[in-house]
């Protein structure tokens, strides 16, 4: 069991790393809120699936387990609604990538 | 402002006592009255805002099962869009191609519409930015990390074509 | 359990790697989508902490730091839109 658990908190930390180098290398914002979606999906997943799993099996307490899936609930549910909020933000307030985007529907759409 | 309705009421009231017990794990009486009447509260306050459609959609077992078998379908698509992304940033983070795309959405209802935008944004790839209705069909506007095609709606079948799916399975 | 310590410490870690992004982004949306990260970051660091020391309150903590990010990524997000709707 402990071995199930040590490679699910791996997973979630690969993908958690995968995202905060994302995060500081991609070269525009809205690519690196792309990089950080990894962070609140996977990353969390992973670490929620291996807490759980300690919390059940290991530690035996069933209470602290259920929090912990809740937890995991609340966070996938939200976090796209800011994800969200932030990139239409920030279009809207005239932040554009340096390099030109391939195709630019909501450009085209905003300024007539 | 919609009128607070008696269903409404009490399916927003079961949702916060579940919440309620799963977070005290504590099933003694003093706790429960406590978390009924804190509940109630809520839902009093909270239930015009929350249900404006069929109160007891969750209760139904054909729906509740399409939701089981959604979740399935999008932690598949879930995962394959994470290694994705994960594969870009480390060769890199040269290999983007990011752009806007205007994409035209079948389904009908609120709910439906906000949860397939919500899958969208939480998959890695893909942020829902805009919705827009125009002569009677709904568009959104999805930034998108590489844009494989240009064609608007073959980029729809390639974003979402399995997730629209099952949403639409859900809220028929 | 020590690899759950580790793990922890790995988590604080990369928070702190955001903290760089935090720092310097050229734009406000940046600023907020590190702050974003490091939020869901250090939540998941709190969680494995506290099955280490087996103390249930950083669950506690956890939970409101959940919900708290999103209060001001949203508020930050309405800021910079501003108006509503597509065309105003």
């Amino acid at each position: 069991m402990r071995i199930v658990i040590d490679i699910l908190l791996a997973v979630g930390f690969i993908f958690a790393l995968a995202g905060a180098k994302g995060l500081l290398q991609m070269p525009d914002a809205f690519c690196r809120m792309q990089a950080s979606t990894c962070i609140s999906t996977l990353g969390v997943l992973g670490v929620i699936a291996g807490g759980a799993l300690y919390a059940f099996f290991v530690m035996g307490s069933v209470a602290t387990g259920v929090k912990i899936l809740l937890i995991g609930l609340l966070i996938i549910t939200i976090n796209p609604i800011g994800a969200h909020a932030i990139a239409k933000g920030a279009y809207r307030s005239g932040i554009r990538p340096d390099k030109e985007m391939e195709i630019d529907d909501y450009g085209r759409d905003i300024n007539e | 402002m919609p009128k607070t309705k008696f269903p409404a009421v009490i399916s927003t009231f079961c949702l916060c006592f579940v919440f309620w017990l799963l977070l005290t794990w504590n099933f003694s009486a003093q706790e429960m009255i406590a978390g009924a009447v804190v509940s109630l509260a809520a839902a009093l306050f909270a239930s015009k805002f929350f249900i404006h459609e069929d109160a007891f959609w969750l209760f139904k077992p054909a729906k509740l099962g399409a939701l089981i078998m959604y979740v399935f379908t999008f932690l598949r698509e879930l995962v394959k869009a994470n290694v994705d992304v994960a594969k870009r940033v480390f060769g890199g983070c040269k290999d983007v191609n990011p752009g806007i795309v205007k994409v035209p959405v079948d389904l009908k209802g609120d709910y439906a519409q906000a949860m397939l935008a919500n899958s969208i944004t939480l998959t890695p790839g893909t942020i829902t930015m805009d919705i827009a209705e125009q002569e009677g069909r709904t568009y959104y506007y999805i930034h998108w990390i590489d844009v494989a095609e240009t064609d608007r709606e073959k980029a729809g079948e390639l974003i979402k074509g399995s997730l629209e799916k099952g949403i639409g399975r859900i809220w028929q | 359990m020590m690899e759950l310590l580790v793990f922890a410490a790995a988590f604080a870690f990369l928070a702190v790697i955001c903290l760089y992004r935090l720092a310097k982004g050229p734009t406000p949306a940046d600023r907020m989508v590190a702050g974003d990260s490091m939020d869901v970051l250090v939540c998941c660091a709190m969680i494995l902490y506290s099955l280490y020391s087996g103390r249930g309150i950083y669950l506690d903590i956890a939970i409101i730091c959940a919900l708290f990010g999103i209060v001001d990524t949203m508020l930050v997000g309405r800021y910079l839109g501003g108006g509503k709707g597509l065309h105003k």
